[in-house]
């Protein structure tokens, strides 16, 4: 006992540094994440959806309650999983609903034919390249876009969300 | 009760087609009916399940094409009156130790519908569940279809099994009677034939239509039939050979029997030229008397005349005397004569065929004596003795029997003709023959016979002769008709044979015991 006392006393301002450098790594860290996480960035297709909509705007096209763009072009909704990062943010911000309650909405949409589901992605470049593809198509990424031929949509004047 | 074959073969088809029509009514449908329900009710359930995998798909894969394909397809179809999803939420009690599974209806299509989670199939409905079971949630697809789909079908289906069984009825009937006609007819032709054969008519065919075995039949009756006419026809002519052959026998028979009666009207005459012979005989002695007196009394009315004239009254007197002694010789030889012819006379009238009663022991001396002269007057040669040996009770009234004498008068002259041509046929052998004159008969006496005694109630005549005898080959045949062993000319053969049915006749027996070359001897017995 007395030993071991003794050893700890004798290393306690080494052993307080590395912690606190340490704690203040992860806090960098963390700060760093969260600030990559926590932004989410509308893209649509060339063809369809317009350069920049309001917020409720955006979570009327992307709750299914609007089907058709001006143009006419029909409104495809490309999201990430639920089970990924993105997609439970993309459910949080946009929806204001957890993972599986956007599931759920959308299962009752489906359900009653009142709007075509999203289709779901794992990745970010497979939702990138859906998009670009299919017209009137429009997703929810974690910026910045690495297919140039997506647009990203301004909602509010704002190009990123940030949570 | 008796059915016809057209009404059973009729009412086996009948009876076939209405179990037959009775399955295709009731139990084809029936079945029908359980199929359809069981695809139907697997159909839904497939369809639930469907549902309930897009469900599962979309809440673990985040994949929403399978359940809105497998939506779209629900929709889309016209049976569907509501698709809900249940939710199950497991609710712990306080003291989390209990829990309950609480079912909320969570979305329904159409929106209109309001389904209660429990509900079941019912008569209108038929309600399907498939289960999905995720991480996000629980539940039922709860998918009803409307039976009314099920209940057209069922009405088509009984619709065409009625039309079904209605034709096969029908069609069962139309065959069951084609089958009774193609059946029945030639049947019914067959036995109606049959009956017209039975009846006589041969020239009956059947039409034969059919190969089968009603047909084969046809042909083995027209075959039969056409033998029966052909074994008909020959029995015809051998009938009509028959007829010409008995038409011709019959002729013959008439012609034999005419020469029967020719013959046995010979044999009378030949028996009544015999007769005639002895009577003539008989009457020549005392007509020789009458005649050799009257001219004796003629010669003494001469003298006497002389005598009268000489006055010698006396002598004429005396001659007058033997006149009358010779007159009544005369009378009497007269009288025998007249007895002679009357008893001809008796003997040429015709049988009256009755009998009467008789004195057995005259007519057979009076027949002996008849052929006796009879074959002398015929043949100066002949000569035999004769004897009698009579039996005197039968000659009293109460032995006398019960004949017709006639006919057996004609039996005895045939014997005792028969009788003395043997014992004259032996005369005739010479000594030297020793095999038909033996030793010790050198000195020949021919010899008839006859004798007759009463023994018991019969009367037995015995007429034997030392005569030729008779051998067993002709004793054989002796008393067939035209039989004789005599020469031609010389006997019809009739005589033993008539004589034989004579005796039959009087319900007596004739028989003979000889000896060959030494004797014969006929035994007639006749009843009392």
């Amino acid at each position: 006992m007395g030993n071991k006392k003794t050893i700890i006393y004798k290393e306690p301002e080494r052993s307080i540094v590395i912690k606190f450098s340490m704690v203040a790594c992860l806090l960098v860290m963390s700060i760093i994440v969260k600030c990559q996480v926590e932004t989410l960035t509308i893209i649509c297709n060339s063809n369809g959806a317009p350069a920049t909509m309001k917020f409720t705007e955006l979570r009327s096209v992307m709750k299914g309650e609007r089907q058709r763009w001006n143009s006419g072009a029909k409104v495809v909704i490309a999201l990430m999983k639920t089970s990924t990062t993105v997609g439970k943010n993309t459910a949080q911000v946009i929806y204001n609903m957890s993972g599986d309650a956007l599931l759920k909405y959308w299962l009752g949409q489906t359900y009653q034919g009142n709007a075509h589901a999203p289709k779901f992605f794992n990745t970010k470049s497979e939702l990138e390249e859906y998009v670009a593809e299919n017209p009137g198509a429009i997703g929810v990424i974690d910026p910045p876009p690495a297919n140039n031929e997506v647009k990203i949509v301004s909602v509010d004047g704002k190009t990123q969300f940030i949570l | 009760m008796v059915f016809s074959l057209k009404s059973r073969i009729w009412l086996t088809v009948f009876s076939i087609v209405v179990m037959f029509t009775f399955f295709t009514l009731f139990y084809f449908p029936a079945q029908q009916r359980k199929l359809l329900l069981k695809n139907y009710n697997t159909e839904v359930q497939n369809l639930a399940n469907t549902v309930a995998l897009g469900v599962n798909i979309a809440l673990t894969e985040q994949n929403f094409e399978g359940i809105e394909t497998a939506m779209k397809f629900v929709k889309d179809d016209s049976r569907l009156q509501f698709v809900s999803m249940v939710e199950y939420d497991t609710v712990w009690g306080n003291d989390h130790h209990n829990f309950q599974v609480k079912k909320t209806m969570l979305k329904t299509f159409p929106k209109n519908q309001h389904p209660a989670p429990n509900i079941q199939s019912n008569n209108s409905i038929i309600v399907k569940r498939g289960m999905f079971n995720t991480a996000v949630m629980s539940g039922d697809i709860l998918l009803a279809f409307t039976t009314k789909e099920i209940i057209e079908s069922q009405r088509k289906i009984r619709i065409t099994s009625l039309i079904v069984s209605g034709i096969v009825l029908l069609i069962g009937i139309l065959f069951g009677l084609l089958l009774a006609r193609k059946v029945s007819v030639p049947v019914l032709a067959l036995r109606d034939a049959a009956n017209r054969v039975g009846d006589g008519d041969l020239s009956q065919k059947v039409k034969i239509k059919s190969g089968d075995e009603i047909g084969q039949l046809g042909k083995a009756f027209n075959n039969m039939v056409a033998d029966l006419l052909k074994a008909r026809v020959a029995l015809d002519e051998n009938n009509q050979a028959l007829s010409a052959s008995n038409a011709r026998l019959n002729n013959t028979l008439r012609e034999l029997k005419s020469a029967q009666v020719q013959l046995i009207q010979s044999e009378k005459m030949a028996s009544l030229g015999e007769l005639t012979a002895g009577i003539a005989h008989e009457i020549q002695n005392p007509l020789n008397f009458v005649n050799n007196f009257s001219e004796l009394n003629t010669e003494l009315i001469d003298e006497m005349k002389i005598e009268l004239d000489a006055g010698n009254n006396k002598e004429a007197i005396s001659i007058a005397e033997n006149i009358k002694d010779n007159q009544d010789k005369i009378t009497h030889h007269g009288k025998r004569a007249d007895a002679i012819v009357k008893g001809m006379l008796h003997h040429s009238r015709s049988s009256t065929g009755q009998k009467e009663l008789t004195d057995i022991n005259a007519l057979a001396d009076e027949y002996l004596r008849l052929s006796y002269h009879g074959l002398r007057a015929k043949d100066k040669a002949f000569n035999s003795n004769f004897k009698t040996n009579f039996d005197k009770s039968l000659s009293s009234e109460n032995g006398k029997i019960n004949i017709i004498s006639q006919d057996i008068g004609r039996v005895l002259l045939n014997l005792y003709n028969n009788a003395f041509y043997s014992v004259m046929e032996k005369s005739k052998v010479p000594h030297s023959d020793s095999n038909r004159a033996p030793k010790g008969e050198v000195d020949y006496e021919p010899t008839v016979s006859v004798s007759t005694k009463k023994i018991n109630n019969n009367v037995e005549i015995k007429i034997k002769d030392n005569g030729m005898g008779i051998s067993k080959k002709v004793i054989d045949k002796m008393y067939q008709p035209f039989f004789t062993t005599k020469p031609t000319g010389q006997g019809t053969g009739l005589g033993l044979s008539l004589s034989y049915d004579i005796i039959k006749s009087h319900g007596g027996e004739i028989k003979i015991e000889t000896k060959e070359g030494e004797y014969a001897e006929f035994i007639i017995e006749l009843p009392c």
